[in-house]
């Protein structure tokens, strides 16, 4: 494969002023995360250290095989909701290494209000128990939960993607033959008791861990019966009376390193073979991304630029250069794994979208994972681009690509705007995992756009009643709604709402998608397969 | 030079004995065995059943397992050991060195069974295994022996004797040996005292609380000479061996010739040691012990009737194969060959490899052999009956091994020694081999400055000294990937986690 | 965690790629070659230096010769390692109900872990109770003789001294 030839000139004016500005963006969302993974009360680290529990964080570093990679999902989880009481939407999720084995790791955040469970934190334990469930990745769950936050109830407790959905899912995988196992290194409490129950394997901590469906407290509101944590639900009698649990540890040391022995026993089922090549670093420095992604999100940038600077040895076989140029298609390789890129030049039109389309289905066909990288404004619109049927066009992209039987990886480089989302793999069309830049805008479209058109209709409005029109109150409402909308074009704003899988760093993006890829295969591919194509 | 086994003579075309019981075990027993192989006599081990499937068993044409509450026990038992040879029809029974070696009574039962004891009469063994009536017996035939006083009743009156020696006096126990109920005396004030607790250890010990006082040698030096006599008054010398490096007061370090010993000193030793073994119509292989003072003075220690653990030394430096002549001279074939006829060539050195952890007063220690891998070259000797997965116990002595090494001279001997020990390589069980090769490695040593009390003299030098942190670590290294959950941790990673490391995004 | 001579060292892995590094005792070193599991004479590139050695393994325990020593190396327990290890096991139970048949241990005698206390006989079948740890026998509650049910205490050990 040929290498991409770089046009960046890195000692530009422009090159440095990106460069400046994307790396204050990244250490401010540095800051952010940092502030989530540590920054709790005090009182709430001095509880944990009296009851010689490790924070979730070390739980976590503990369990992993040292010296391994551990790729964490949605850090910034419920970042703008709750006030921030909720960092990380109160859970830590990931993807690690466990005695070779790559597993999904879940771990409850006793550090925050008990453990107690968030709307958000349902919603991101929900997607990180689908995304086992996907990509048959074994779960290992860290429980230390007060469970869910009552004041909250109606947001965690009833509906169909709630807390329920947990216990759904951990059924789900378990018939599916993917393995789970529970540490109960706190309480698990209520609906939480059921993660270790419904969990293959469990361990238990004695003197800090236990499991009942109602503590001590609400046995003696029900049934005025007086009973201690340990008789109701501690180690030694859910390991030697109640069968609840299957062993006892001494502490979260031993519960970890018991952990690990029963990992150790799972088998590993071959993966989906894809084509594989020797992994082989970027040509160009990942680093360099900074300076190519402009300051203004309405500079247009060549994707192919980005690409350089993730794919295998900076090489990309491109399809169709000189047909529908607004979308770069091609094969690379991403540590090793045969990929089949597509990334926005520009607008989709026509050309565009049913090269994008025939694209896709090449992959399918040749058991190509895709990878969407995301810097779209639309579909062209305009009566000349109907006419032709951007419409269909489109339709047929989003077809090809929601029908596509391989995995399939987003990252939002830029902008998402528009259909574009939808053609481009955005959430709603199950890709295995998504990511975002810390730049990156998501909205139906642009904030301008959007208070121009708000503006527009308020103006026809007031013509219709005949009043008089205020030019200051059409200022005033124009600048109100483009600052409302402009927060919620944020990728923090869809990070905080689990609109994707996480936020991550631009020179982080191949490490994530190498595991994102990885884990992919253990899952098998499907049927290949479409509906109707408008022609 | 010639192998140490190689036939010494040959006795017409007779076979002196067609089958004998070896009661012994371990690397004796093996080492008899080879001897009997070569004689084609055939061979009968015999067994505690915890032994059942020991390398002398495996070695022998015929075994008998005895019955024994402890192994020892049952090595002890001299009924049903002469039982045994009479059931398999044995002619003779060979002792080997330990157990029923030096034991008058059962040398004379096996006599009373029929069958040949290879070693001399029951007499003599009495008469030598008394440390009085030996040294007696040695005094009044010109054999020097320090100035003593013999035991009494009265142990007052014992002390007062005692205290006209001089000191420092050295009380011993009559019936004793292996270091036991030994105490150094420097004052007259400790000495009643040290002479009650010698007897009451001697007592308790050996059942015989007799205990007598000899003058103390500063800076002794152990040589014994190997001697041979026919029984009939006619014996020779084979040379000195040298063993002063003890631990305990047991030998650890034996060589021949001892080195910087004045040749007088040497041919006035072995004249008093065949001297002494004429005198008594001694007959059999036997050593005679002296201890040799720094003033060049020597004096009659004990003489031991048996084979020596150490006698390997001699073999190579003489080239005899002393169990044959032990064989032989039981068989009345009489002496291999004359006084004059007996040479010696170069210098040999033995080492006893221990089970014993030399950092801990050289305790002993136990395990399983795991690895057994042992130098070989057509220079050394490698006694042993060891196997993989042995279980090393405190059922038997701690010595596992002999390491017998010979070179055209001491330096080399010494070298080829060291490397011999560095090869060796056993696993499982803690030995000395280490702290071995650290004596002989000591200039001390290397020099020939030597008594029997170089061990403690040198005790810091000796011990191991620590790893370095980079050694340590290498260890620790090479340890850990043998475990197999580690190596899977280390290698069994799959990629690309395994390349991207420990990044956290 | 491992041990030798009582000694505790930590090793861990640091990275795999392009070479294994091993962090030992805070300090990294760089490892080349794979040994086999198990026994025999081995080679590994450490740190640049051919580092050859023999090794057996048995148990928790690895035993080496190099660099003219030879050490045993044993994996720390990590369960022997935990606050509260084996604190809860202060008694024996009967695991089923039965009757005394030999009483192995006297009160305030040493017992270290997995040594026989008493033997029970239970439906025809003997068996024989095991210290679940080292200590000393604080209470024999039954004699020869006695029956009981199951998950009575049969023996109960002082409980461990606190750490100083």
């Amino acid at each position: 494969m040929r290498r991409i030839q770089s046009l960046i000139n890195v000692s530009s004016a422009t090159f440095r002023r990106n460069d400046a500005h994307n790396r204050a963006i990244v250490a401010a969302f540095r800051e952010k995360q940092e502030a989530a993974r540590s920054i709790r009360p005090a009182r709430d680290l001095e509880r944990l250290a009296k009851q010689k529990k490790m924070r979730p964080r070390e739980r976590v570093e503990k369990l992993l095989d040292p010296g391994t990679p551990f790729l964490e999902l949605s850090s910034l989880a419920a970042n703008m909701a709750y006030g921030g009481d909720s960092p990380s939407a109160s859970a830590i999720v990931g993807i690690g290494v466990v005695c070779g084995r790559e597993v999904m790791i879940r771990a409850d955040d006793p550090t925050v209000k008990g453990g107690a469970w968030y709307p958000l934190t349902a919603k991101k334990i929900v997607r990180a128990l689908d995304i086992a469930m996907e990509n048959r990745l074994p779960v290992v769950h860290l429980c230390d939960s007060a469970g869910g936050f009552l004041q909250l109830q109606s947001e965690v407790f009833p509906d169909k993607y709630m807390a329920g959905r947990i216990f759904r899912n951990q059924s789900l995988l378990s018939k599916m033959g993917v393995k789970q196992l529970a540490l109960v290194m706190g309480h698990c409490t209520a609906g939480g008791a059921y993660i270790p129950a419904l969990s293959d394997y469990n361990v238990i901590v004695r003197g800090t861990g236990a499991v009942f469906l109602g503590g001590p407290p609400l046995v003696r509101a029900a049934t005025g019966e007086d009973v201690t944590v340990e008789e109701l639900g501690g180690a030694d009698m859910h390991t030697s009376v109640s069968g609840t649990c299957d062993y006892a540890a001494a502490d979260e040391d031993e519960a970890i390193h018991i952990g690990r022995e029963i990992v150790s026993q799972w088998d590993r089922p071959g993966k989906w073979k894809i084509q594989q090549d020797e992994p082989e670093d970027p040509a160009y420095d990942p680093a360099e991304l900074y300076g190519i992604v402009p300051d203004d999100i309405k500079t247009s940038f060549d994707m192919r630029e980005i690409i350089a600077r993730i794919v295998d040895g900076s090489r990309f076989h491109e399809y169709q250069p000189h047909y529908g140029t607004t979308l770069v298609c091609g094969y690379a390789n991403i540590w090793g794994y045969k990929v089949g890129i597509l990334a926005n030049n520009g607008v989709l039109f026509n050309d565009s979208s049913l090269k994008g389309a025939h694209f896709i289905e090449l992959c399918n066909q040749n058991n190509t994972p895709l990878v969407f990288l995301q810097n779209i404004t639309g579909y062209m619109i305009g009566r000349e681009y109907e006419r032709r049927g951007i419409t269909k066009d489109g339709a047929k992209m989003i077809m090809a690509q929601s029908c596509s039987h391989v995995p399939k990886f987003t990252v939002m480089c830029n902008g998402s705007f528009g259909a574009g989302n939808y053609g481009m793999c955005g959430r709603a069309f199950d890709g295995r995992m998504l990511f975002s830049w810390p730049n990156h805008q998501i909205g139906v479209m642009g904030g301008d756009q959007a208070a121009n058109t708000l503006a527009e209709v308020k103006l026809n409005q007031m013509k219709r009643n005949g009043g008089t029109v205020d030019e200051r109150e059409i200022e005033r409402l124009w600048q109100e709604t483009r600052k409302a909308y402009q927060q919620q074009l944020s990728a923090y704003y869809a990070t905080s709402e689990l609109w994707d899988d996480g936020m991550i760093d631009p020179v982080d993006t191949r490490n994530a998608l190498g595991i994102a890829i990885s884990v992919s295969l253990n899952a098998p591919l499907g049927q290949p397969g479409y509906g109707v194509f408008r022609f | 030079m010639n192998s140490p086994l190689a036939p010494a003579r040959t006795a017409g075309n007779t076979v002196p004995f067609r089958k004998i019981l070896i009661a012994n075990r371990g690397e004796i027993a093996c080492r008899v065995i080879r001897t009997l192989n070569a004689m084609q006599i055939a061979s009968v081990a015999i067994h505690h059943r915890v032994e059942a499937n020991a390398r002398h068993v495996r070695m022998a044409d015929e075994a008998v397992e005895i019955a024994g509450e402890t192994p020892i026990a049952a090595h002890l038992d001299a009924n049903a050991i002469i039982a045994a040879a009479r059931s398999v029809n044995a002619d003779a029974i060979h002792p080997g060195y330990g157990f029923l070696s030096e034991n008058a009574a059962f040398a004379r039962a096996v006599a009373d069974a029929g069958l040949t004891f290879i070693g001399p009469n029951a007499e003599t063994i009495a008469l030598m295994g008394d440390k009085i009536s030996a040294r007696s017996f040695a005094a009044a035939h010109g054999v020097p022996v320090a100035p003593s006083v013999m035991p009494t009743q009265d142990i007052d009156t014992f002390a007062q004797e005692a205290a006209r020696i001089g000191f420092p006096l050295l009380i011993k126990a009559a019936a004793g040996g292996g270091g036991k109920g030994m105490s150094i005396v420097r004052s007259a004030a400790e000495l009643a005292d040290a002479a009650r607790i010698a007897a009451s250890e001697a007592q308790r010990y050996f059942g015989d609380g007799r205990v007598y006082a000899e003058l103390y040698v500063e800076r002794p030096r152990h040589i014994e000479v190997q001697v041979l006599g026919d029984g009939k008054g006619g014996a020779i010398h084979l040379f000195e061996r040298e063993c002063s490096v003890q631990r305990r007061f047991q030998k650890i370090i034996e060589e021949a010739p001892a080195a910087n010993l004045p040749e007088s000193a040497c041919d006035e030793m072995c004249a008093a040691a065949v001297r002494l073994v004429s005198a008594a119509n001694y007959q059999n292989a036997g050593t005679v012990e002296f201890i040799l003072g720094a003033d060049g003075r020597f004096f009659f220690l004990e003489m031991n009737t048996r084979l020596q653990v150490e006698h390997p030394v001699t073999e190579m430096i003489t080239g005899l194969d002393l169990v044959r002549t032990q064989i032989e001279i039981a068989a009345g074939y009489g002496l291999p060959l004359t006084q004059d006829k007996v040479r010696r060539s170069g210098h040999a050195i033995e080492c006893r490899i221990c089970a014993e952890d030399p950092a801990r007063d050289f305790l002993p220690e136990t395990g399983v052999i795991q690895w057994l891998d042992v130098p070989a070259a057509d220079y050394l000797r490698f006694e042993n009956a060891l196997d993989l997965k042995q279980r090393i116990t405190t059922d038997f002595d701690p010595m596992l091994a002999k390491l017998v090494v010979h070179g055209p001279d001491r330096n080399t001997a010494i070298e080829r020694s060291i490397k011999a020990l560095n090869e060796l390589t056993l696993l499982g069980v803690k030995t000395n081999a280490d702290y071995l090769a650290a004596v002989l490695g000591h200039q001390a040593f290397r020099a020939g400055d030597l008594h029997t009390g170089f061990v403690a003299e040198h005790r810091s030098a000796l011990l191991a000294t620590a790893p370095s942190d980079v050694e340590l670590d290498h260890t620790i290294i090479a340890a850990v990937l043998g475990f197999k959950e580690f190596d899977a941790l280390a290698f069994e990673t799959p990629e690309p986690f395994a390349t991207i490391g420990p990044w956290r995004n | 965690m491992l041990l030798i001579d009582g000694q505790k060292h930590e090793v861990t892995v640091v990275r795999r790629r392009p070479q294994l590094v091993l962090r030992v005792n805070g300090r990294d070193h760089e490892v080349r070659g794979r040994s086999s599991p198990g026994v025999g004479r081995q080679a590994l590139v450490i740190d640049g230096d051919s580092v050859e050695f023999v090794r057996a393994a048995a148990g928790e325990s690895q035993f080496l010769r190099l660099y003219g020593r030879s050490v045993e190396v044993k994996l720390a327990d990590v369960r022997a390692t935990g606050a509260n290890a084996g604190a809860a096991q202060d008694s024996i139970k009967a695991p089923m109900p039965g009757a005394i048949i030999s009483v192995h241990k006297a009160v305030g005698e040493t017992v270290s872990r997995g040594e026989t206390v008493v033997t029970i006989e239970s439906m025809k079948l003997q068996t024989a109770l095991v210290s679940p740890r080292d200590g000393v026998i604080a209470t024999i509650e039954r004699t020869l003789g006695d029956s009981f049910e199951k998950d009575e205490v049969i023996v109960s050990l002082e409980p461990l001294a606190e750490e100083a």
